[in-house]
C-alpha cells in the first residue's frame, strides 16, 4: 500500500522503522507517522467495533475530526489513530465500545 | 415562527420509510428513523433532537452528522434546512479530557 | 493571560496570508493551528493552481504552502501548532488547548480562518471501513505516502473529486469510476478530461445505492437517477472496489465564529452557515474577522487574498498603515479577488449559469459536461484549436480549453506570443497562426488543466507527433511502445515514444512526445504504457 515513488512528490520523509504491537502481533511502521497509516500499510482496516451494533469502523476523515478510527493505545481508549504519531513498542488494540476487551459487559 | 406554531406543523401518524435503518450519527449510532420519530415526538430543533437521542453528542461532537440531522428535521417539517434552529455552539469546540480542562489557569 | 495585537486561528492559506500582511506592516501576530503541520490543506494539493501570476498560478499547492511558511517565518510570525482553540469569549479572549492544558490569550483583533469540513453523504454501508472522505485520501497519499486503496470509486464530480481522483491515479491506484447524482460534471472540464483520457468512466445522474461488504468495503452498487433524483429501476451496476471516496462538498467550519457571537446567515452559495462580513472580512463582532473557506467555500487562491485584505484592514485600523496605503492595497487585492470569481464556476448562483455557451458565445461541449471529455467533432469550435489550413507548416499548439475559467499562465508561457487570453482572465485562449512554434513545451506544462498539446503532422509521411503533458511514474523511455488513447480513454492503437522532456522549470510535468499515424493527430491525447 505504500507509494514507493511518486511522480510529483518523489519520496516521503519518514522516521526510523520501528516495531509495534497490534492486538498482540508484532508489526512494523515508521516512527512519527500516524498510527492509522502504519496499520493500513500492514493491511489493518478495522480499528474498532461500535458499542450498540458491534459494527466495524476504520479510518473515515483521517484528520482527527470524525473520531471513527479511535483505538486503545497503550491502555488508553478513544485515541484518534489518524493523528497520533506512532512510537516504538506502542501497544495498539482494537477497541470494543470503549474497551479493549471484546467480552466487557460494562460497555 | 413561535414554538407553538412549529408544533402544529406535523399532523398524522409516523409513517416508516424503507431507509429508516440508515445510520446518521456515526458516533452514537442513531438512525434516520429514530430522528424522524423524534421529530414526530415534538423535537423540532437541533438541540432538542440532540438531547432526546444523543445524536451529535458523541465523541466527534456532531462534526459529521449535524448537517444531516438538520436536513432530516427540515424535511420532516417541510422547511428549508436553514430554517431549522441549530444547536448551540459553545466552548470547548474540540474534544478535551477532563484532566486537561481541570488544568485551566494552573501555572506550569 | 498572554496578549497579542492580532490572534489568527488557522494556519492555512487564509490565516497565513493575513498573518504575513499584518506582520509585514509591523504588527505582533500569533497564529494557532490544531494540526501537527501548518499550511491547512495546501500541503495535500499537489496539482498546479489556476489563476494568473499574481495568484501564484501554475505553482503546485504544496510549494505555495512552503513559500507562505517561509514568508511568515521571515517576518517573525509566531505559529503555534497542536493548539486547538476551544472558544472565543467576550473582549476577544480565546482559550486554547495546548500541551495538555488550557491557556488563555487576548488580542485587539482576531481573524478566524478555520477553513471547512467535508460534507458527507449517508448511504447503506457508509460506516464500513473503506468508505472515506476525499480529504482522507489526500492526507494518506500526499502527506504519508500511502495508497488509500487499490480500486477506488469517487463519489462527486466537483473539483475536489476530480483533483483527488487524478491524485489517486498518480499514487498508483485504479479509479474505477467517478459518479455524481447531478447530470453535469460539477468541476472544471479540464480536470475531468485528465481522468477521462486515461480511461476513467464518468457516470453522471448516478448515485450510490450501497457499499457492499461485511467487515470492509468489497464493492459498491450504483444506480441511475432521473431528473427528480428518483432511482431508475433496472439501472443498477456493481463495481468491485475496496475504497469509496466521498467528495460531495465542503461546509464552512463556523463553530468558533458562533462562540464569538458573530451574526450568521445560511447561504447556500457560500456552502452553508457563515458569519455575515463586511467587505474587509469583519464580522458583526467588532475586531473579529472571518476569512477563507469559513467565510464561504472558494479556492485556496481566493482565501489567500481574503487573508491579505483582512490583514491590511486590521493594520490600517490600528494605525500601522496610512489610509492612502490601505486604499491602494485594498483595491489591488479586491481586483485580484474579483478576477478569481469570474466565469462559469465563479462565486455565484450555479443554477443560473449558462450551460450552453461560453461568455464569448462559443458552444459549450455537452459531452464534456456529461461524460468528462470532448467529442472530436466538438473540438473545432474553440479559439485555441489551431486552424486546419495552417497545420501543414510544422509543429502547432492545440489548446483544448473550452470553459470560462479564471486562468492565464498559457499566455506567459509562450515567449514568442503565440497564445493570448484577451480581455477578461476567464476568456478562452486563442492561438496566433503568424507565430512559429518552436515546440519548447512550456505551454504544455504551464496549463494547470493540462489541456495544451503540440502536434506535428509533418513528422514523416503518414505519421504525426503528439506531445502531451505526463505526470505519472515511471516516465516511459524514448523508443518504448504503448497505446495511444483518445479523449475518452479508448485505445486507438500502438504509439511510439519519441522523446520525454522534463526540467526544473517544468516542475514535474513531463512533455511526452509520441509518434502516431497522422489520422490520429487530433485524437490521440494520452499514452498508456504496455
Amino acid at each position: 500500500m505504500r507509494i514507493d515513488h511518486h511522480p510529483i512528490l518523489k519520496t516521503f520523509e519518514k522516521g526510523k522503522l520501528v516495531k509495534f504491537l497490534y492486538d498482540g502481533k508484532v508489526m512494523e511502521g515508521y516512527e512519527g507517522e500516524p498510527i492509522a497509516v502504519a496499520l493500513r500499510a500492514n493491511g489493518v482496516m478495522i480499528h474498532r467495533y461500535t458499542s450498540k451494533h458491534n459494527d466495524p469502523r476504520g479510518v473515515f476523515c483521517a484528520i482527527g475530526r470524525c473520531t471513527d478510527c479511535v483505538m486503545v493505545v497503550d491502555g488508553e481508549p478513544n485515541i484518534r489513530t489518524c493523528i497520533t504519531p506512532l512510537q516504538e513498542d506502542m501497544k495498539i488494540e482494537t477497541q470494543y465500545g470503549i474497551s479493549n476487551n471484546k467480552e466487557d459487559e460494562s460497555i | 415562527m413561535t414554538m407553538k406554531m412549529e408544533r402544529k406543523l406535523i399532523q398524522g401518524d409516523f409513517i416508516p420509510r424503507a431507509d429508516d435503518e440508515l445510520i446518521v450519527c456515526r458516533c452514537e449510532e442513531i438512525t434516520q428513523g429514530e430522528i424522524r420519530k423524534a421529530v414526530y415526538d415534538g423535537m423540532f430543533t437541533m438541540n432538542e433532537v440532540k438531547r432526546y437521542l444523543r445524536a451529535g453528542m458523541g465523541l466527534c461532537q456532531g462534526q459529521t452528522c449535524s448537517r444531516l440531522v438538520q436536513n432530516i428535521i427540515a424535511r420532516e417539517l417541510g422547511l428549508a434546512p436553514g430554517e431549522v434552529e441549530i444547536s448551540t455552539s459553545r466552548s470547548p469546540a474540540r474534544p478535551i479530557q477532563m484532566k486537561q480542562m481541570a488544568k485551566d489557569g494552573v501555572k506550569k | 493571560m498572554k496578549r497579542y495585537e492580532l490572534i489568527i486561528i488557522g494556519a492555512g492559506p487564509a490565516g497565513l496570508s493575513a498573518a504575513i500582511e499584518a506582520a509585514s506592516n509591523g504588527m505582533q501576530v500569533i497564529v494557532f493551528d490544531e494540526n501537527e503541520r501548518p499550511g491547512g490543506q495546501l500541503f495535500k494539493q499537489i496539482h498546479k493552481f489556476f489563476g494568473s501570476k499574481e495568484h501564484k498560478a501554475k505553482e503546485r499547492g504544496f510549494r505555495i504552502g512552503e513559500k507562505l511558511l517561509k514568508e511568515a517565518e521571515d517576518l517573525g510570525v509566531e505559529v503555534q501548532l497542536k493548539a486547538a482553540v476551544m472558544g472565543i469569549f467576550d473582549d476577544k479572549e480565546i482559550s486554547v488547548m495546548l500541551d495538555g492544558r488550557v491557556e488563555h490569550y487576548r488580542a485587539n483583533n482576531i481573524v478566524i480562518a478555520t477553513g471547512a469540513s467535508e460534507k458527507m453523504l449517508p448511504f447503506p454501508g457508509w460506516t464500513l471501513p473503506g468508505v472515506i472522505g476525499a480529504g482522507a485520501a489526500q492526507t494518506m497519499m500526499n502527506l504519508h505516502g500511502l495508497k488509500p486503496g487499490a480500486r477506488v470509486l469517487m463519489v462527486g464530480s466537483g473539483n475536489v473529486g476530480l483533483v483527488v481522483g487524478y491524485q489517486l491515479l498518480q499514487a498508483g491506484c485504479k479509479l474505477e469510476a467517478v459518479i455524481d447524482a447531478a447530470p453535469r460534471v460539477g468541476g472544471y472540464g479540464v480536470h475531468a478530461a485528465k481522468l477521462a483520457r486515461t480511461g476513467v468512466p464518468f457516470y453522471m445522474s448516478h448515485t450510490i445505492k450501497e457499499a457492499d461488504g461485511d467487515s470492509c468495503v468489497k464493492g459498491a452498487a450504483i444506480l441511475a437517477v432521473d431528473s427528480s433524483w428518483q432511482p431508475i429501476p433496472g439501472s443498477e451496476k456493481y463495481l468491485e472496489v475496496d475504497t469509496i471516496c466521498m467528495a460531495v462538498g465542503l461546509s464552512p467550519m463556523s463553530q468558533l465564529a458562533r462562540t464569538a457571537h458573530c451574526e450568521m446567515e445560511n447561504n447556500p452559495l457560500k456552502g452553508g452557515l457563515v458569519s455575515i462580513c463586511n467587505k474587509y472580512g469583519e464580522t458583526s463582532t467588532p475586531g473579529v474577522y472571518a476569512v477563507g473557506d469559513v467565510a464561504g467555500i472558494e479556492e485556496a487562491s481566493s482565501a489567500m487574498i481574503q487573508g491579505k485584505i483582512a490583514g491590511a484592514a486590521i493594520s490600517f485600523d490600528k494605525g500601522y498603515i496610512s489610509e492612502a496605503e490601505f486604499t491602494t492595497r485594498y483595491e489591488e487585492y479586491q481586483n485580484s479577488l474579483m478576477q478569481l470569481r469570474e466565469g462559469m464556476f465563479g462565486h455565484k448562483d450555479k443554477d443560473s449559469a449558462d450551460t450552453e455557451h461560453t461568455e464569448e458565445g462559443y458552444t459549450l461541449s455537452q459531452s464534456l459536461l456529461s461524460k468528462g471529455y470532448m467529442e472530436a467533432e466538438e473540438i473545432g469550435e474553440y479559439p485555441g484549436i489551431y486552424p486546419a489550413e495552417y497545420r501543414s507548416k510544422g509543429v502547432f499548439p492545440v489548446i483544448e480549453c473550452s470553459q470560462n475559467i479564471p486562468c492565464n499562465p498559457c499566455q506567459d508561457a509562450c515567449k514568442r506570443g503565440c497564445i493570448k487570453v484577451s480581455g477578461k482572465i476567464t476568456n478562452l485562449p486563442s492561438v496566433d497562426t503568424s507565430v512559429e512554434c518552436t515546440a519548447c513545451g512550456m505551454c504544455v506544462v504551464s496549463c494547470p488543466g493540462q489541456a495544451i498539446f503540440l502536434v506535428d503532422e509533418t513528422l514523416a509521411p503518414g505519421y504525426a507527433s503528439v506531445a502531451i503533458p505526463y505526470e505519472f511514474y515511471p516516465l516511459p523511455e524514448p523508443g518504448s511502445k504503448g497505446l495511444a488513447l483518445d479523449r475518452s480513454g479508448t485505445s486507438l492503437g500502438e504509439a511510439e515514444v519519441l522523446k520525454v522532456q522534463s526540467s526544473k522549470a517544468m516542475d514535474e510535468t513531463a512533455v511526452l512526445t509520441m509518434k502516431v499515424p497522422v489520422e490520429w493527430s487530433m485524437q490521440a491525447r494520452f499514452f498508456q504504457v504496455y
